[in-house]
């Protein structure tokens, strides 16, 4: 009843919108793509392009999750996610890129981050440079409708919401004993944490955790370990490699964590998903989850 | 004849390294905060000094012995390389050992997975992982003890490469030489495994971040040892300091001699580089604020010179921590600083007065 | 006469057979001494003495027992590199030239670092080491400043330092290469009166020295030339003085004068000097301070 007219309403609608298109697309054919990257500059190109090569693996990751993997042409050494890119010619690093390899490449466009030094030298042999770098939630939202935007792909805020929608439900999923516990992420040796103004700290937050790190010391800061201790936090997120060397660290035997080994170490291949602000924030937010549901004060073993 | 300054100067380093103990206790992660009133009376607040008992006993006291042993082994480690080259300009890693500890670092770095932290793992594309590495060995031995053996076996290459200790301009090159190459190839392992290249970072610019009572003693009892045996040698480097031919010539076995003095040299940058990371200026500077305030010989030099490094590093360090707390800043930047700033100033103020300063 | 006595065993002190030595290394080795037989008599002041590159140095370090070489070198009698290390600088000191110098140790250490062959390895300097400093550094007019620091002084008190270093070790044997650089006359004269001292108390002396007059002081002179010896014989014998004045290619004269032997260079008698005027031929040079004859 409703429906069929519906079906017919609709398909008025979408012949409608494609005879626009047709048109709009002729006619828009012609005008140039305009995008405001993140240094500001204003990037021209006559059409969307076509031969990508990126030097950030979260940028890879967006342009994948949009759908347009196949416009990859080149990545940096470290985009090894998804898999197809592995057999994609790399082009060296993101911050040290080999140029003659990215040239001749014929991109029509390369994205990269804000922190590169190849974005002039590239620009002046001609080539057309995209300098997107997300930091935060707010940033990752930003990238990929950009990255849509550039790529001309339709509704590319689905992606987005997709990704808002995991976060949510693993937030939902996670028991109420949870909320509140007092979490310690530690990025690598030194010792440096996620605060949390970082993206991390942000997922752990919408969590319902609390981290011990407060965001006015920047994101990733370098701590002096005896704040950790004197923080006492209940858990705490790490890599599997340096799980061990904790408990030989002067004072921290006393840590709550640690007494009661309250602690997640994630192997490579998760901790990879962790530390990357793209489109796998949802997983990276489910497996925090999991990691909180087992191991939080109040949980069932 | 011991000088009268050079009882002062000893005086000054062993008040010096008392007092700044005492406010090495008071700074931490708050900033500065008096400890001493919750350790000494702990009936007025036991919770508090509880507290303070913990943090000061297993955490501050250690770091600050352990800065000043780290300092201690650098000042003399800089006394004897400044004596054995018979260059005032010569530090303590110039004969490769900070090169060989980088890469020795790196290369643990890189077979604990990249970083040892978080950001990890994925090397190179598609070829066998470096899982080749990854055996239990590494994971024993730890980042000291490949700092530690790297640190030795770069000196052991420059005694092969510069065959034996007879030239000393021979074994200058050869360090040199050493230390460039070994460099080289750190960067190259970081290169495969850049997110080492935070955690290689904190390493390369020093920290007493993890050092505990283990690292501390073990410091200290190295620099008994090579104290004991830097004053044995003292007169071997007043003799050389006249020169190779003088030296033989007043009946100094000088070969054998040089080979005991680089092996104190090895093993005490070893040792300090292995628990702190590569502290740089304390070695260089250390030697050459002693002689600002007193012209002696060898023996006298290496001793004081220890203990104006320990004194500079625990003060580096108490500023490190307390400036920017909770974060840290890197020991060696403030060592540049304080020892830096104060040669400038010695520096200057030899300009400004004509003639010498006794 | 002297050549009974200089061939008598128990009067060499220092004596070198068929010695080679060589310096540098690689392709730019060069040989510097060719086949030097010498023998040094005990209890005299012998000096060594010919142009420049003839190989001066090197023999002194030979002799000193500080530079490889191929043939022998006897001390007191018995194999110089046989005899222990400590043994053998208690017995023989040597001054080099142009060392490097300690900047920062005191007159007084410096001086002291002559007493090592002499010093129990971790004992403190004993009394008798003390004085031993305080006499040798009395001797070179050094002992004033012996709290200042070597670097503070000039070359010519520098050298007066690492003099008194030598004389304090109070060997039997003392070899000094130049040992005259940069002092001044009056104090050249103390150093001719300490080493007349030294060898009237029976001590060995020999002495590279670039001023001839000096060396003609000495009771013994060797002349060098060309990594070989040409000649040794008394100062004072006409055949040496021949023998100095063909090595140097006729080019200086020695005189007597007030009774001492004196060495002048010559110009080349038909030279005509700068002023146009012909010098009258004979021996005065340039900068001469004596009358015209």
């Amino acid at each position: 009843m409703q429906r069929a007219g519906d079906t017919e309403q609709s398909a008025w609608a979408s012949r409608l919108l494609a005879a626009l298109a047709l048109v709009f697309g002729v006619v828009g054919g012609s005008h140039a793509l305009q995008i405001v990257d993140d240094r500001g500059v204003t990037v021209t190109l006559p059409a969307s392009p076509q031969r990508i090569v990126s030097l950030l693996p979260s940028l890879a990751e967006t342009v994948c999750a949009l759908d347009r993997c196949q416009r990859l042409v080149g990545v940096d050494r470290y985009s090894v996610y998804p898999e197809s890119l592995r057999k994609l010619p790399q082009v060296g690093g993101g911050l040290d890129p080999n140029i003659e390899a990215i040239v001749a490449l014929r991109p029509d466009v390369v994205l990269m981050s804000r922190s590169s030094r190849a974005g002039a030298r590239l620009e002046a042999l001609g080539l057309k440079v995209v300098a997107l770098e997300p930091k935060t939630h707010a940033d990752v939202q930003r990238v990929i409708l950009k990255v849509g935007q550039l790529l001309e792909v339709p509704d590319a805020q689905r992606i987005w919401r997709a990704i808002d929608a995991g976060v949510s439900a693993a937030a939902q999923s996670l028991p109420a004993h949870v909320r509140g516990v007092r979490v310690y992420f530690e990025v690598n040796q030194g010792p440096y944490a996620a605060s949390e103004a970082s993206f991390i700290g942000e997922t752990l937050t919408r969590l319902g955790a609390r981290n011990v790190v407060p965001g006015a010391l920047g994101p990733f800061p370098k701590l002096n370990p005896e704040f950790v201790v004197r923080a006492n936090p209940d858990l705490i997120m790490i890599g599997q490699r340096s799980v061990d060397a904790l408990q030989t660290r002067p004072g921290w035997q006393s840590i709550r964590a640690l007494r009661e080994k309250r602690v997640c170490d994630f192997p490579a291949d998760q901790a990879d998903v962790l530390v990357r602000p793209g489109p796998r924030m949802a997983e990276a937010a489910r497996l925090m989850a999991r990691c909180l549901e087992t191991k939080a004060p109040g949980a069932k073993p | 004849m011991t000088q009268p300054r050079a009882w002062w100067l000893l005086w000054a380093g062993v008040l010096g390294a008392l007092a700044l103990t005492v406010v090495g206790i008071c700074v931490g992660s708050a900033g500065f905060e008096n400890l001493l009133q919750p350790l000494l009376h702990p009936e007025l607040d036991p919770g508090r000094s509880a507290m303070a008992q913990q943090i000061v006993w297993e955490i501050r006291l250690p770091r600050t012995l352990g800065a000043w042993a780290a300092g201690a082994l650098l000042g003399l480690a800089g006394a004897v390389a400044q004596g054995l080259f018979r260059n005032p300009l010569a530090d303590p890693y110039l004969l490769g050992s900070a090169s060989g500890a980088s890469l020795g670092v790196a290369l643990a770095l890189a077979a604990l997975g990249g970083g040892a932290g978080m950001l990890g793992g994925n090397m190179m594309n598609g070829s066998v992982p470096v899982s080749v590495f990854s055996s239990s060995v590494w994971v024993r031995l730890g980042l000291t003890g490949a700092a530690f053996c790297g640190a030795v076996l770069a000196v052991l290459l420059t005694l092969v490469l510069s065959r034996g200790v007879g030239h000393t301009l021979r074994l200058l090159l050869a360090g040199v030489v050493v230390g460039v190459v070994l460099g080289a190839m750190t960067h190259l392992v970081l290169l495969f495994s850049p997110d080492s290249l935070q955690a290689m970072q904190a390493f390369m610019l020093g920290s007493t971040a993890f050092v505990g009572w283990t690292s501390c003693v073990l410091m200290a009892g190295v620099w008994c040892v090579c104290v004991l045996v830097a004053w044995l040698l003292a007169r071997v480097l007043d003799g050389l300091s006249l020169g190779d031919a003088t030296a033989v010539s007043l009946g100094l076995p000088i070969v054998p001699m040089r080979a005991a003095l680089v092996a104190v040299l090895a093993l005490a940058t070893g040792t300090a580089v292995a628990q702190t990371g590569l502290i740089a200026f304390v070695g260089l500077a250390a030697p050459h604020l002693v002689r600002s305030v007193v012209k002696t010989t060898h023996g006298h030099l290496m001793l004081l010179s220890s203990l104006v490094g320990g004194v500079l590093l625990m003060a580096a360090d108490t500023l490190a921590r307390g400036l920017i707390a909770p974060q840290e800043l890197p020991v060696g930047v403030l060592t540049a600083v304080l020892g830096g700033g104060y040669l400038l100033w010695l520096m200057h103020r030899g300009q400004a007065h004509e003639g010498g300063r006794a | 006469m002297t050549m009974l006595t200089r061939n008598a065993p128990e009067n060499i002190a220092l004596s070198a057979h068929s010695v080679r030595a060589s310096l540098g290394n690689g392709p730019a080795k060069t040989a510097v001494l060719h086949d030097v037989s010498l023998d040094i008599v005990a209890g005299q002041w012998t000096s060594i003495v010919g142009p420049n590159g003839a190989g001066k140095s090197t023999l002194l370090k030979v002799l000193a027992g500080v530079l490889h070489h191929g043939g022998t070198v006897r001390l007191l009698g018995r194999d110089l590199h046989r005899i222990a290390h400590r043994e053998r600088a208690r017995q023989l000191a040597w001054l080099g030239q142009n060392e490097a110098s300690a900047d920062d140790l005191t007159v007084w250490d410096v001086a002291m670092l002559g007493r090592l062959p002499h010093q129990d390895w971790l004992s403190a300097p004993s009394a008798a080491d003390h004085a031993a400093v305080e006499q040798a550094l009395r001797a070179t007019q050094a002992w004033d400043w012996r709290c200042r620091a070597l670097g503070q002084l000039s070359g010519g008190e520098r050298q007066r330092v690492l003099l008194a270093r030598a004389l304090a070790v109070q060997a039997q044997v003392l070899l000094m290469d130049e040992p005259l650089a940069n002092l001044d006359p009056p104090h050249q004269a103390d150093w001719l009166a300490v080493v007349q001292a030294l060898v009237a108390q029976g001590t060995t002396v020999v002495s590279v020295l670039h001023e001839i007059s000096m060396a003609l002081h000495a009771d013994q002179v060797v002349v060098m030339a060309q990594g070989r010896v040409t000649h040794h014989g008394a100062s004072g014998d006409p055949a040496t003085h021949e023998a100095l004045v063909n090595v140097f290619d006729r080019r200086i004269a020695i005189h007597a004068i007030e009774g001492q032997w004196v060495a002048l260079p010559k110009t080349n008698p038909s030279r005509e000097d700068r002023n146009g005027c012909n010098t009258h031929p004979g021996l005065l040079g340039v900068g001469s301070l004596l009358p015209l004859r």
